[in-house]
């Protein structure tokens, strides 16, 4: 419509923010319980129908990001045939019988575990897949739920920074702005460590008291039980071991990652179709096809404010509050993702901070590594402030309390804002000691 | 008198010496009360909303969740029958704390006994916040009198004057 009539720029400019913001607030919201994927899509579509973008500009965006796409369905694919091999499973009893009945070192094992599984399979695998697991394992051992079950979701976010596929938001940043794999290391690395230690010490710290006691190893399951088909299960170790060299030699030579995670998904479904492990359609509905939609909305959107110069500006914002310096980068780069991330969850943020970073180019290599590896930093680790979702969803939870509805997930808040702000401020800091 | 008995998978010796004592001056009718907590299936419910997957884990995943909760309370019934034979069982499903006042108002207990919180080794917890929430809450909202019972701890005495 606007695309056909000669509108004042101003008023598409005014128009096209306020239909992003919008789309931003319903995603923090979620009115009338709608799925995020169907806001971000009705914020693209009207969008798309004022001709306040054009379909080439919005195809060529999706274009551009196909990497993060496949990537996506390569990821999730790859996790939810593993799990159907009963790797997961396997890996958990493997933990507890490592830990010679102690819970203490049980506890350890879970870190470790979710840290190799997201390092691997990304944070999605270990938060989706590995709780419910180690929900079930710990249930039978008849320790206490709660700190296996955080150390799960916090060690899921604190160790996807590892490597680039650890994380899909790392996908999106790198996607915009490449960092070969030496760069990525020596800028991620180190801090991941630093913050996963720091995570481990501070909730041996927390839960010191329930950790004292032993498990009795007789209710532990077999780990022959865990894996359902000797042969599948084998075979996916293989390819996995393979992927996860593949996906090492790929950062390094800037290889499309998605390339490698969707050739490992179709050689492990090949492998489950002909040990009759899963089927298709199966294997279709463990992957969440509506995220595709959010994303595709979300691209849509933030390309249209990008057009109107907005994301410019808050980067050049960021660029100032920086003072040109590679602390100020680092620093600004991590609290801005990281606020932003409980604020419209990380996706989004992770969208809106690659185009608002589109005119870091002029800056110095240091304030530009700096604000990369500091945005992905903040929105990989970010999450673990409210865990629970968003800022949004902790202030409905806090309402609910104060009209004494019963309320889960205060206690994942009131941890994780005891601990995320210390990584947080720690791996930051180490992030430019490595400029 | 009628008395529940509170577990938590690691209270069973300590609350059935509470109950000796008291059957020592009165006959006791005993009901012993384990509840599968559902909190922590919440909070796996709202990671997965934050990493945008709705609905749960897949069935198999979740019949499996909930078959190692159901044999956890039956195992720890049990256990619990051990120390208190002629004990009528209850299991529920909910927030501990809630499930403990209203099953205690439905079967009209004269005497609710409930530990601190649970004990997993380690030296006995005295001091301020030793009294974990369930207890905490039902302290504060049962309809009858609460037993609190503690582990013995006096080689934590004397403390500071």
């Amino acid at each position: 419509m606007f695309f056909f009539l000669s509108v004042p720029e101003i008023w598409k400019t005014g128009l096209t923010c306020f239909i992003g913001l919008a789309t931003l607030i319903g995603i923090m919201t979620r009115p009338f319980r709608w799925n995020e994927a169907t806001i971000a899509m009705v914020g693209a579509a009207v969008l798309f129908l004022l001709g306040l973008i054009t379909p080439a500009d919005a195809f060529l965006t999706l274009i551009r990001d196909w990497n993060t796409f496949l990537f996506f369905l390569g990821m999730m694919a790859l996790s939810a045939l593993a799990e159907s091999a009963g790797l997961f499973d396997w890996l958990a009893v493997q933990a507890a019988r490592l830990a010679g009945q102690s819970a203490a070192r049980l506890f350890l094992n879970v870190f470790l575990l979710g840290t190799l599984i997201s390092t691997v399979l990304s944070n999605d695998a270990t938060a989706l897949i590995l709780t419910p697991i180690v929900y079930v394992l710990v249930t039978k051992l008849r320790l206490p739920v709660l700190p296996y079950l955080f150390a799960c979701t916090f060690i899921a976010d604190a160790a996807s920074f590892l490597l680039p596929v650890s994380n899909p938001i790392n996908i999106i940043i790198t996607s915009r702005f490449p960092l070969d794999l030496w760069t990525f290391l020596r800028l991620l690395f180190l801090p991941s460590l630093v913050v996963i230690v720091i995570n481990i010490g501070i909730f041996y710290l927390l839960y010191r008291k329930q950790l004292t006691g032993a498990f009795d190893i007789q209710r532990l399951p077999s780990a022959e039980e865990a894996t359902k088909h000797k042969g599948y299960f084998r075979y996916t170790c293989c390819i996995l071991a393979v992927v996860a060299f593949a996906y090492v030699i790929a950062s390094a030579i800037q290889l499309p990652l998605s390339l490698i995670a969707l050739s490992g998904a179709v050689l492990l479904l090949i492998g489950a179709l002909s040990w009759r492990q899963t089927s298709l359609r199966e294997t279709a509905s463990r992957i969440s096809w509506s995220i595709f939609g959010f994303i595709t909305g979300m691209f849509i959107v933030v390309r249209a404010i990008e057009d109107t110069g907005l994301t410019t500006l808050f980067g050049n914002w960021l660029i100032h509050l920086s003072g040109d310096t590679s602390f100020g980068a680092v620093m600004v780069g991590m609290a801005g993702a990281a606020v932003g991330t409980n604020l419209i969850n990380n996706v989004p943020m992770a969208v809106v901070m690659v185009s608002a970073l589109g005119g870091i180019q002029h800056a110095s290599p240091a304030i530009q590594h700096g604000f990369i590896a500091a945005t992905i930093f903040g929105c990989d680790l970010g999450p673990n402030l409210t865990t629970v979702g968003s800022l949004a969803t902790v202030l409905w939870l806090l309402i609910l309390r104060q009209r004494n509805v019963d309320v889960t997930g205060l206690d994942y808040f009131k941890v994780g804002v005891l601990v995320t702000p210390l990584m947080l401020l720690a791996g930051a800091l180490t992030i430019w000691l490595l400029l | 008198m009628r008395v529940l008995v509170c577990l938590d998978g690691t209270n069973g010796e300590q609350v059935s010496k509470a109950t000796e004592i008291l059957s020592a001056t009165q006959s006791l009718t005993l009901g012993i009360l384990y509840v599968i907590d559902t909190g922590p299936r919440k909070d796996i419910e709202h990671t997965r909303e934050r990493f945008l997957r709705r609905p749960g884990p897949p069935r198999s995943r979740e019949d499996e969740m909930e078959q190692a909760e159901l044999a956890a309370a039956q195992d720890v019934l049990n256990e619990g029958l051990r120390y208190l034979p002629d004990a009528e069982t209850f299991q529920r499903l909910g927030r501990p704390e809630r499930e403990i006042v209203n099953v205690a108002a439905e079967w009209q207990a004269d005497l609710v006994i409930i530990c601190p919180r649970g004990e997993y080794g380690g030296k006995p917890a005295i001091g301020p916040k030793s009294v974990g929430h369930v207890a905490r809450f039902v302290l504060d909202h049962a309809p009858c009198p609460v037993l609190l019972v503690r582990q013995t701890a006096r080689e934590q005495f004397p403390v500071a004057r």
